[in-house]
């Protein structure tokens, strides 16, 4: 008898015959989570199990950031064929516990003597006798022993709720335009949440934005990381075209005319880094740049598909999400991002193509943007 | 590329002599010194004569010397703990733009039953007298003021001060948080009949983590560290003889012509930088005016914020600060240079340099000219 962790995965029972893709890919990330705790992870019968680690919480803790994990149970392996032990590991299970309960029994080996419905009357019954505290309830009892006859018997009590998903690589790769602010972490989570590899683009403004800016980015990129198993950073060197914007564009169209250089230098990281899509944080008419009219100027750029998850969140949606996944107190900081470094005082919140392409005329693109391209550093988190 | 430091009011490289310090008491000397064999006698010796040498240092000898963790652990110990062995209520006055060591005692204060009155600063930064005057009555408490405003490098004029308080409150006890004068401004506690005298060991080339009240014999403290009894049952926990022992070195060492080395370097900085940037801005008393203290330099290059200039210049490897760096990772516009009658963007151009006497005229010189190529850029560019 040994305690383990049986991980419970979720959207991935959807897939049909390309299943086991999936499944070897979510094995892989579990066993990649838990590498420092010197685990045993493996997969048997539709349950991945992690056992002997050093750590059972830590490890479960790390499981459950694993996208495609449905929910994590810590659980009792042990002999299934002395019904009677499984009875008497039951009751102890139980006994210090105050309520109602129901028992939940699975039986994937089906020449095991007892049906599931025959297990739950006897596991019940045996409850029962020892614990007079309890009572049963099929409906909405307070603890629920699960337990499931496999090639052992499993039994738990406890089961921690993970973050669902699938796993991340089996849906393509996507470039985040990664600020230091509280939105771009959140629309990465939930693109990566998706199954999609992650690299990201930040833009920085020395000497207007700080080392630390850009190192409280690159500590977003790894918080982020954990959840999304590695993210390369791009971090372009942008000053110069602020610069000539600042200098060559009416005022009010400045933040806009940022915003599609950002959009550009990053399908032309997303291009290099073979990802097929583009991620941002925007939402619909947070700020003058994410108008229904300038999404369409800024998106007009690029060909690549443009995926905004949280278009139709409330900020107070988006800080609920990013406090969960631990970005919120990082991106808080109160580092300067190069986007509010010249922010106008009254940005064209309606802007029309033609007069941002005629105030963009004045530059000369390719070769501003060659030259951030070739000051691009990489950081791998 | 070679280093310009020039933030000695954040902190202070340790200069060789106080290495040297530190590594002896590591390698030899390193007992407890409330032990009983010789070994840690001769620590405590040692250790008494930096207490010795601290009295000397700040005019007060004879009196207490408590050492403690830092400067704000002596700024607390004075305030907490002589209202705290005070019978009755009473007013305290504190000056506006005290340290956070100081400010963040106030509501424990008020909760001991004392109210707490904030002393006004006149337009370059120092206490305002006549309010002051207006302020102080028969049932004044106590009365702090830091003996230079870490922002402006304002000198207060505490003698008149003292001499306010000896005729209109002679009661009052008077605290003086010297972090940023200690050594690089005259003080003597006994000329001022200050009570107490608070005082950093890292601000002048010794160590974190050390620092020393020192105060009157006559005036009674509650200790606020409670344990096994050292320094007299004033500050429990045992000693940290390598920092006390380094600072007693960082003392001794001290150049003793160090104001008018700093003075003579604070004016070629300013001149270099008026000279070249004529929109510059002065936060603080001019260079002959007897309240400028030698080690700080507080200017505005609107319009080019503080902020993008302090990171230009760490590009050449010359460290300031904006504004005041204890308070700058929370991006306030200093209250004290809005006090001081600055726009809040004038304000926010705020750069502050503060000097030691190990620095060079051609530091100051190479600073005047990175800064003003700088401003020559950063400012074409800035939010219109």
């Amino acid at each position: 008898m040994r305690e383990l962790l049986l991980v419970r995965y979720g959207e991935i029972f959807l897939k049909g015959l390309n299943r086991p893709y999936f499944l070897h890919a979510l094995l892989d990330r579990v066993k990649n989570a838990v590498r420092d705790f010197h685990a045993d992870v493996w997969m048997n019968d539709g349950r991945i199990f992690v056992s002997d680690a050093d750590d059972l919480e830590g490890c479960a803790q790390r499981v459950c950031k694993v996208f495609g994990v449905h929910s994590v149970g810590f659980a009792v392996e042990m002999e299934k064929a002395d019904f009677s032990a499984v009875c008497a590991q039951a009751v102890h299970m139980m006994e210090g516990l105050q309520g109602t309960f129901k028992v939940n029994s699975r039986r994937s080996d089906k020449k095991y003597p007892l049906d599931s419905p025959k297990i739950n009357a006897e596991v019940g019954a045996a409850i029962l006798r020892a614990c007079p505290q309890l009572k049963v309830d099929l409906h909405t009892p307070m603890h629920t022993l699960n337990v499931e006859i496999r090639d052992h018997a499993y039994l738990y009590v406890r089961i921690v709720p993970a973050v669902g998903g699938m796993p991340v690589g089996t849906n393509g790769k996507a470039m985040l335009l990664l600020s230091g602010g509280i939105d771009s972490p959140v629309a990465g989570y939930m693109i990566a949440k998706r199954g999609v590899r992650i690299s990201a683009v930040h833009f920085h403004s020395y000497p207007y934005t700080s080392d630390r800016a850009k190192e409280k980015v690159l500590d977003l990129a790894r918080i982020l990381s954990e959840y999304a198993c590695g993210i390369r950073v791009y971090v372009v060197p942008f000053t110069e075209i602020q610069m000539q914007i600042h200098e060559k564009c009416p005022e009010d169209h400045t933040t806009l005319i940022m915003r599609r250089f950002m959009m550009r230098i990053a399908e032309a990281c997303a291009r290099r880094e073979g990802a097929q899509a583009l991620i941002t944080g925007e939402s619909i008419g947070q700020v003058a740049s994410q108008t229904m009219e300038a999404l369409q100027t800024t998106n007009a750029v690029v060909s690549l598909p443009v995926f905004r998850p949280l278009i139709g969140f409330d900020k107070a949606d988006i800080i609920a999400i990013s406090e969960k996944i631990g970005t919120y107190e990082t991106s808080s900081l109160p580092y300067e991002d190069c986007c509010t470094v010249f922010t106008p005082r009254h940005p064209v919140t309606r802007p029309r193509m033609d007069r941002v392409e005629r105030a963009e005329s004045a530059l000369d693109m390719d070769a501003l943007i060659e030259r951030a391209m070739e000051g691009i550093e990489i950081v791998e988190t | 590329m070679r280093e310009i430091y020039l933030d000695n009011s954040a902190t202070t490289r340790p200069t060789e002599p106080v290495i040297q310090a530190v590594t002896a008491c590591m390698e030899t000397e390193w007992y407890n010194p409330s032990a009983l064999y010789r070994p840690s006698m001769l620590v405590q010796k040692k250790m008494e004569e930096v207490r010795r040498l601290l009295l000397k240092a700040a005019g007060a000898d004879g009196e207490n010397c408590t050492f403690t963790s830092s400067g704000t652990e002596a700024d607390n110990l004075a305030l907490l703990g002589a209202l705290r062995a005070r019978r009755g209520g009473g007013r305290v006055l504190i000056f506006q733009s005290e340290h956070p060591a100081i400010l963040s005692c106030i509501p424990e204060i008020e909760r001991m039953g004392y109210t707490v009155e904030t002393i006004a600063p006149d337009a370059v930064g120092a206490v305002d007298l006549d309010r002051l005057e207006t302020q102080m009555r028969g049932d004044v408490a106590m009365i702090v003021v830091m003996q230079v405003n870490n922002e402006t490098g304002t000198i207060q004029p505490l003698s008149e001060i003292a001499r306010l308080r000896d005729r209109l409150c002679p009661e009052a006890h008077f605290h003086v948080d010297g972090v940023q004068g200690f050594l690089r401004v005259p003080f003597s506690l006994h000329a001022l009949r200050a009570d107490s005298y608070a005082l950093s060991g890292h601000k002048i080339h010794a160590l974190k983590g050390t620092g020393a009240l020192i105060w009157r014999r006559n005036r009674k403290l509650t200790p606020q560290m409670l344990g096994g009894g050292q320094e007299n049952g004033m500050r429990s926990g045992t000693e940290n003889t390598c920092g006390i022992l380094a600072l007693g070195e960082a003392v001794r060492s001290y150049p003793q012509d160090a104001a008018e080395t700093m003075m003579g370097l604070k004016k070629r900085l300013y001149e270099g930088i008026r000279a070249r940037i004529p929109k510059s801005m002065l936060n603080g008393p001019e260079m002959d005016d007897t309240r400028c203290a030698p080690h700080i330099l507080n200017l505005s290059l609107p319009p080019v914020r503080s902020q993008t200039m302090l990171f230009a210049l760490e590009g050449d490897g010359i460290y300031v600060s904006a504004g005041s760096a204890c308070a700058s990772h929370k991006q306030k516009v200093s209250p004290v240079l809005l006090a001081m009658g600055r726009t809040s963007q004038e304000a926010d151009c705020a750069l502050r340099m503060s000097l030691c006497p190990f620095l060079s005229s051609d530091m100051m010189d190479e600073t005047a000219q990175r800064m003003a190529a700088h401003y020559q850029l950063l400012s074409q560019y800035t939010r219109r």
